[in-house]
């Protein structure tokens, strides 16, 4: 007898659950309040799909331009950090320990600063995934080998030369899983900021909803979150595919665990800094 | 054959002495105060010859490389190499070969090969072209699209070999660069390194920890003190080339390992 391969057994967990899903309200092991039924969630999905996308439009919207700022600003200031050490002594102890604070606490300031529409949002979403994108491309500028550099410098390049051709790529596997863990971060920043305080979004859905007792529409909110989570995932690990295919030829098969473990690796890291 | 000819520069156009160090001193200041890292170096490399240097760690044979290959600069003293100063690195003068595999694990081999050509603004078909000479020239032909972690340690480090003849520079700078490879590796590496250098012909510098080595490659062997590093010894190995693995178990070679043993081993 040989054993089922792990995505098999994935999916057959995936597909108990969704069963589960169904028949668990079904049989009445819990109140529909509690749990409605899978069929019935994705019937009421189907039923308010204008509004369910219009909102998923608005969170869409949010989401992009924060992670716009959150790895455009955390590149650029992780840069600086990792790079130049006197900024990096000054500043790393400062960002480290911001990272430690719930954010979450200063979105009523935001609220206050940028009103309830989508710009208070993309404020704090921006902040909150801002920190692991700066500090992942500040370990992994800091974290690259002498011996790139030296090697670099004796084969005649200039700083311009040093920074494309030997410090970017070099630094480019820890900032994508900066990247990864920020834009998961972004997408939960806006999300939760649309369940505080908001009129439209996907997390207006789910409260709003909520409020009034309305489970079903809880769950289709929730599902449409998933799914959106999701699709970012696969998204990042396509990019990573494209742009780390040197860690990976010649060895498919077994570097997908490596590669896991070093994305894993690296937030602890970048939080250690 | 015409990249043989291309590259074989012969000594008689070269100036007399293809490395020149006058009066050398290094100084570092460190956390105590000014530390003393070279004293007094005085050091000839005819061109073409084989030179190996041999000392304890941290006697700055390693800076002294790094001078010479203008990545740092000596407190006092001149260095010339090809009968210029080398303020700052200058690949088509002079290569480097590093210990550690300095390549970039995100090219693969020919595109490390060619990488400083690359610097250079080379245009892609010229220096594709040249790199996949020098990957033949080191025994790789066919490995060229293979990225460094499939490569064993002896590749890579003949990939790092043809990378610092690239550019076909007269003087070659290699730091202990067989150091990290097994012993059995590090023999073949060692006469692979003998075949290329006496297919083109270069002013070969060279630092190791091991006397075998030292005694098997090298035309003559430096031997350098303890920090401050300053010159004990010259030992002229006056072995015949092609050498082999058999002179390994001569009396000469054994008196030769012995001579520098005892400089070395005499210091504090």
């Amino acid at each position: 007898m040989t054993r089922p391969s792990p995505q098999t057994v994935r999916r057959l967990i995936g597909l108990a659950l969704l069963i589960a899903w169904e028949a668990v309200p079904r049989l009445g092991l819990l109140p529909e309040l509690f749990l409605p039924p899978l069929s019935k969630t994705l019937a009421v999905l189907w039923l308010d799909r204008f509004i369910y996308a219009s909102a998923l439009l608005v969170t869409l919207y949010e989401v992009a331009i924060a992670m716009l700022i959150a790895c455009g600003v955390g590149i650029l200031v992780g840069a600086i950090v990792g790079g130049v050490a006197s900024i990096r002594n000054l500043m790393l102890p400062v960002f480290s320990s911001l990272y430690a604070v719930p954010i979450v606490i200063l979105y009523p300031i935001f609220t206050a600063w940028f009103g309830i529409g989508s710009e208070s949002k993309i404020a704090f979403a921006g902040v909150y995934g801002f920190f692991p994108v700066m500090l992942s491309t500040a370990a992994g500028i800091r974290t690259i080998d002498e011996q790139y550099l030296l090697a670099a410098r004796s084969m005649g390049a200039t700083l311009p030369q040093l920074i494309a051709r030997v410090i970017i790529p070099a630094a480019i596997p820890t900032v994508l899983a900066g990247l990864r863990l920020g834009g998961a971060l972004t997408i939960i920043g806006v999300v939760v900021s649309e369940m505080l305080t908001s009129a439209s979004g996907i997390g207006y859905l789910v409260t709003m909803n909520r409020t009034i007792l309305d489970s079903p529409r809880v769950f289709a909110a929730i599902i449409v979150v998933l799914v959106l989570s999701i699709a970012f995932d696969i998204a990042v690990r396509a990019i990573e595919r494209y742009t780390l295919v040197w860690q990976s030829a010649g060895r498919r098969g077994a570097s997908s665990s490596t590669a896991a473990s070093a994305r894993m690796a690296t937030p602890a890291a970048a939080s250690a800094v | 054959m015409e990249h043989m000819a291309k590259l074989n520069r012969r000594p008689e156009h070269a100036p007399q002495a293809a490395v020149e160090v006058r009066g050398l001193g290094h100084i570092y200041e460190g956390r105590d105060g000014a530390v003393p890292a070279l004293t007094d170096i005085d050091l000839t490399v005819p061109a073409g010859h084989f030179t190996v240097i041999v000392g304890p760690s941290g006697c700055g044979k390693t800076s002294l490389l790094m001078m010479l290959a203008g990545l740092r600069t000596q407190t006092s003293g001149t260095i010339l190499c090809d009968g210029r100063p080398i303020p700052k690195p200058d690949p088509e003068r002079v290569g480097v070969v590093f210990q550690e595999a300095s390549l970039y694990p995100w090219l693969t081999a020919v595109e490390n090969v060619e990488f400083p050509l690359v610097l250079k603004g080379a245009p892609r078909s010229e220096r594709r072209a040249r790199a996949e000479e020098m990957l033949n020239l080191v025994g790789l032909e066919g490995f060229g699209g293979r990225y460094p972690h499939e490569l064993s340690g002896g590749m890579k480090q003949r990939v790092s070999i043809a990378r610092g003849l690239v550019q076909d520079p007269p003087v070659l700078l290699m730091d202990e660069p067989f150091a990290a490879l097994d012993e059995q590796t590090r023999m073949t590496m060692g006469h692979e390194l003998l075949r290329i250098w006496s297919q083109t012909s270069k002013t070969v510098v060279f630092i190791t920890h091991s006397l075998t080595e030292a005694v098997y490659l090298a035309d003559e062997v430096v031997v350098m003190s303890a920090r401050p590093g300053r010159i004990l010894d010259r030992v002229p190995v006056d072995l015949p080339r092609p050498r082999t693995y058999q002179m390994m178990a001569t009396d000469k070679f054994g008196q030769l390992r012995e001579r520098i043993w005892h400089q070395i081993r005499d210091t504090p």
